[in-house]
Formats: structure tokens, sequence, C-alpha cells
């Protein structure tokens, strides 16, 4: 028997050798499109690290030419006419004369200042400082004035108490003065923000056989929700870099699948899962020993335990739901850049940047009367994955350092939670963040 | 730098060129082997499509150590294995039919006259668990050891099977020989 199995073997062996059959027209195009779709996240990858270099330098580069160009320039009083609300920069040697002032209250009139003696003339004054004792008379005018009193730091003013009928002199010993642009970056640099959004999550599937067609169309999205921490750095003042920690949750539920409860005593399995579901995002193993997985008119799942062998109604199991739920949870870690388009009481920033996500929790279950029902985990999951997102966000100022934030975010996954045969799927999500912030 | 490393760098640089050249170059013979590991043409042909994206994707692992044929013909196997282990694994083979060695059968036919494509239909008529096991222990050379972690089956059940299969491809070779001897003779 051995001999004449080998000349069998042989006969294939030699037979089949170097035998060639031409493929069916369009498996090249098949081919072509996932490879070329596959190294597409690379090129994406390149061309967000290239941008984000050239983005880093160029804020670096405006950063430091804005600041060379506001250095004084030899005279202690760099005092700059033509900036029409020019801030002081340092205190007066009595701040308690200014502490009360609201903005816009303390004017002061500069023609007939000196840059030699520092020196300048006040007339016509016809609003005072608090203290009475060292009254400044104002005048009107539209030409100077100090905008912000948070930014007036160190010795600056001095009053000389030469208040001559409507006429004081004041000498400015240091005087500086700064845009408001400029001193405004100085201040609330950092901020804190807590946010938290239900979020729709889908994918992007370009797989064409028609396995993947089939799962696609029996997998419907559940609503997820994603929330966390995070601090941004302003590094100019309408640029800031945000990092955090978030905790997303996403699911999808696959219809098709009739569950039963109470196959325990019929399973001879051991150690190894009775079923195996394929699901676009990986394949469902099932953990829970007591649980009959049957497909409703596919053969999406793999089992020993099929139709013709085990009928569970004849065995009396009981049925628990006729669709699983994928559960899904990472925790994310964002780099993105703000550009803050309108920064008034109510600021609009441009969101964009990318996120690594860790895979942290994986579970598959169904559901009965509410609640849940185990039924194992999806095998083959990227335990990493890089997502970039990109968001218009909304914020309200309650005060100089709290504010209310709404951000509605569209994310997309660069590479897919798990790759199925012949199916690339890209995950993507859309969320409204909202949250509060607290600069400091 | 021989003309097939100057193709798999191309490949590797993403030139579209050069990855339509090495599916053009190996494409038949592959497919060839996706028909003999398949029951029908749409399965040869996923089997041909998905192992195509596994060769480019692995491409940067070829160490140019060896035959480059073989080594994309281990890979298409492998695929048409991932595929047959989805869809039967779980069959649990080795539980089914434990068989008795079959009886000899006269084995001096001639053989002459059968072609490649011939024996290819005949092998494809294997039931899958035996075209799995024939084409791996007499074409390609594994082991019934390999074949039996590799299929996911005992020792015994790939010997089985293995002599199982050769007992039905003798009988079609038979057959086979004899109808073209037939349609030959008329």
């Amino acid at each position: 028997m051995n001999e004449k199995g080998a000349n069998i073997d042989l006969l294939f062996r030699n037979g089949l050798k170097d035998f060639e059959v031409l493929p069916p027209p369009g498996v090249w195009d098949g081919i072509h499109s996932a490879v070329k779709t596959k190294s597409r996240p690379v090129i994406l990858l390149r061309v967000a690290a290239v941008t984000a270099i050239l983005l880093t330098v160029s804020f670096l580069t405006y950063r430091l030419s804005r600041e060379i160009s506001n250095i004084p320039s030899g005279s202690p009083m760099a005092f700059n006419v033509a900036v029409p609300f020019p801030v002081i920069s340092q205190q007066l040697e009595n701040p308690q004369n200014l502490t009360s002032l609201k903005t816009n209250q303390f004017k002061f009139f500069p023609n007939g200042l000196t840059e030699n003696d520092n020196t300048g003339t006040i007339s016509q004054g016809i609003e005072t400082i608090a203290s009475p004792e060292q009254s400044i008379y104002l005048q009107e005018s539209k030409s100077l004035s100090i905008t912000n009193r948070e930014t007036i730091r160190g010795p600056l003013l001095t009053p000389l108490n030469t208040f001559q009928g409507n006429t004081i002199q004041i000498k400015y010993p240091d005087l500086q003065y700064i845009p408001e642009e400029i001193a405004s970056k100085l201040q609330n640099r950092w901020s804190i923000a807590a946010m938290a959004s239900p979020t729709y999550y889908s994918s992007f599937n370009s797989g064409s056989d028609e396995l993947s067609k089939q799962l696609t169309a029996s997998e419907q999205s559940l609503i997820s929700y994603s929330g966390g921490v995070s601090f941004a750095y302003k590094i100019s003042k309408r640029f800031s870099i945000q990092s955090g920690l978030y905790y997303s949750s996403l699911g999808q539920k696959v219809d098709g699948i009739s569950s039963f409860s109470g196959f325990q005593p019929y399973s001879n399995t051991k150690g190894d899962h009775n079923f195996e579901v394929l699901t676009t995002n990986g394949t469902v193993y099932t953990n829970n020993p007591d649980v009959f997985l049957s497909a409703d008119g596919s053969d999406r799942i793999l089992t020993a335990y099929t139709n013709d062998v085990f009928d569970p109604k004849k065995a009396s199991l009981q049925p628990i739901n006729n669709s699983l739920n994928q559960n899904f949870s990472y925790l994310e870690l964002p780099v993105f850049v703000r550009y803050k388009i309108v920064d008034k009481t109510i600021g609009i920033n441009l969101i964009g940047g990318l996120s690594y996500n860790m895979l942290v929790n994986n579970t598959v279950y169904t559901t009965i009367d509410g609640n849940r029902y185990s039924v194992g985990k999806t095998e083959g999951l990227n335990p990493l994955s890089l997502s970039s997102s990109l968001g218009m966000g909304m914020e309200y100022n309650l005060s100089g350092k709290l504010s209310l934030n709404l951000e509605p975010t569209f994310r997309y996954y660069l590479n897919p939670f798990s790759v199925t045969t012949g199916s690339l799927v890209h995950p993507y999500s859309f969320g409204i963040f909202s949250g509060v912030s607290y600069k400091f | 730098m021989s003309e097939i490393k100057k193709i798999i760098k191309g490949c590797l640089a993403g030139n579209r060129r050069d990855q339509e050249l090495l599916y053009r170059r190996h494409a038949a013979r592959l497919y060839a082997v996706c028909l003999q590991y398949s029951g029908n043409d749409e399965e040869a042909r996923d089997i041909l499509q998905e192992g195509f994206i596994k060769i480019f994707e692995k491409l940067d692992n070829y160490k140019h150590e060896g035959s480059f044929e073989g080594w994309i013909r281990r890979i298409t196997v492998n695929t048409a294995l991932e595929k047959f282990r989805k869809r039967h694994s779980l069959y649990r083979v080795d539980d089914i039919d434990m068989i008795q060695e079959p009886d000899a059968e006269p084995d001096n036919q001639d053989y002459a006259g059968l072609e490649a494509n011939d024996l290819l239909e005949i092998i494809r008529e294997l039931p899958t668990k035996y075209r799995m096991v024939f084409n791996l222990y007499a074409i390609e050379g594994y082991s019934h050891k390999e074949i039996s972690k590799m299929v996911n089956i005992s020792e015994g059940t790939s010997k089985s099977n293995l002599s199982r299969a050769r007992v039905i491809l003798q009988r079609r070779v038979g057959s086979y020989t004899g109808i073209k001897k037939k349609v030959a003779n008329e």
C-alpha cells in the first residue's frame, strides 16, 4: 500500500509541478487597492509629522521675532505714543492708588511728555485717583490709557505732588509700554479642562469581498462616550498645545446572532472556545461555556455545534437575544494644537491633532431583560492605535479664568482596530464634548 | 543585482509597476496552487488575493535566502490553511472518522494520458479535509507531525485522511484513465 501510495503521490506531485492557470481578471485590482490603502496611514503619519514640525518651527520663529521686536530700545522710557492703548507693565509705588480703578478709568494725556527727563505734564484733570492726598488730575483723551490694571507691575509712576491749579507733573523713572497683546500672553498661559461627550461611532469599510459586505450589513454602531482631563499651554496669543488623558468607550451591535443559555451540559470542548463569530472588528471567541450561538442565515459562526449536529430547541436551551454587543475601551493620550479664531467673551478655536489609543477593555455580551450576559471577547485587536481629530471649540468666558467649553469633534482612526481578512475597516467617531476649563 | 531583487526593492519602495510585475510573474503558478487547495474557483480567487496582499506586506521579511518562489508558495499555502482552519477546525475532524486502512487496490494502472488539468480536477473533488492532508503530505512534503499542527488534527487522523485520500484518488485516476482510453479508441 505504501508503495502504491507513493506512486499516486508522485503522479500528482510531478503532474502538478510547474502547473499554471491564469487567474481571473480583476484579482490584481483587488490586491492593488488593498496594498495601496494599507500604505496610506504611513503616508498620512509622515505628512502629519512634517506638518507638526513645520508648525512648531513657525510658532517658535514667530514668537522669537515678536519678543525681539518688543525689547525696549535703550531709553528707560520706551514710550510709544503710536500705540493707542499701551499697557504699563510695572506697578506704582503706591499701588493702592490704582487698585480701586476699573479698566479705562485711569487716563492721562501725554502731551508735554519729554523723554529726556522722563516727566510728563497732565493738564485739565477731571478724574481723580482714590487717594486724596496724591490726587492726579487727568484729562479725557483718547491718546493713551491703561487698559488692564492687572498688568501694572513694579515701581513706575511717582506722583511728585506738584499739583498746581489744573496741572500735575508725573515722573516716569522706568516707564515701559508693552502692547496689550504681549502683556496678555504673560499671564494665564496654562489651562486645565474636564470634558465629556457622547459619541457616534462608525467605520469606513473598503473591503470588496462578499464576506466583508455581509459582515458590515449586519453591524450597527452603539452610542458611545468619551471623557477626561486635558491641559493646554499657550505658546502665543492664538496658539496653544494641548494634551491630557481621556477614556473612551466604543461599541457596535452585531445582528443576526441568536444566543441561548444552558449549553454547558452539552459542551464537550475542553479548554477551548465553542464558537467563533466573524465581525469587521475581529473574531469573537466565546469564553462562557453556558452560551450557545447560532447565525440566522449566514455562515459567520464557526463551530463544531452546527445546526445539523445540535438543535438548541430540542435541548430546551433558554433563548436570550438575537444580537451581540461588542465593546472596546481605550485610554487616549492626545497631542492637539488649538488655534483661537475669535478671542472675545465667546471664543472660537480650531482644534486638530493626533491621539495614541491604548486598548484597556474588550468585552462581548448580549442582554436579557436589560441585564448583561457575558459571551466572550474579540480576538486580534490592535493593542495600540492612532487616531486623528479635527474639531471646532466654542468657549464662553465666565470670568477671566473660568470658561465653559463646547467642542464638536470628528475623529478618524488611522489604523483599524483589527484586520479582518479581505476587509479594511477604518473606524471614525463624532462627538460633542462639553466641559469647563480653568486658566492659571 | 538580480532582476527579482530589483523588483522586490521596487515593491518595498511602493512602486506600483514593480508590484504588478511581481504579480504577473507569479500569479498563474500560485493560482494553480490555490485551485489545488480550494473546492471552488471563488475560494481560490480569494486565497490568491489574500495571499498576494500578505506577500506584499511581508516582503521586507524576505532575506533573499532560499528560493523566492518557495517563499511566496509557502505564504499562499498558509493562507489557504488559514481559510481552511477558519471554516473547518472546529468540526473536530479527528472525532468524525477514524477509518480503517482501506483494502488494497490493484495498482497496475496505466497513468499515461493524464494531464495536469485532469489531476487538478481529481484532487479538487476530494473532501476538503482529505485534500488538505494529501496536498500537504504528498505535494508540499510535510510530515504527519507537522500536518497535525497545521490543520489542528491528530497525527493518526492525518495518516488515516491521507490513506483515504490516496484510495479515492487511485479510483478516480483509474476511472479517468479508462474514460480517456475509451474516448481515444472510439
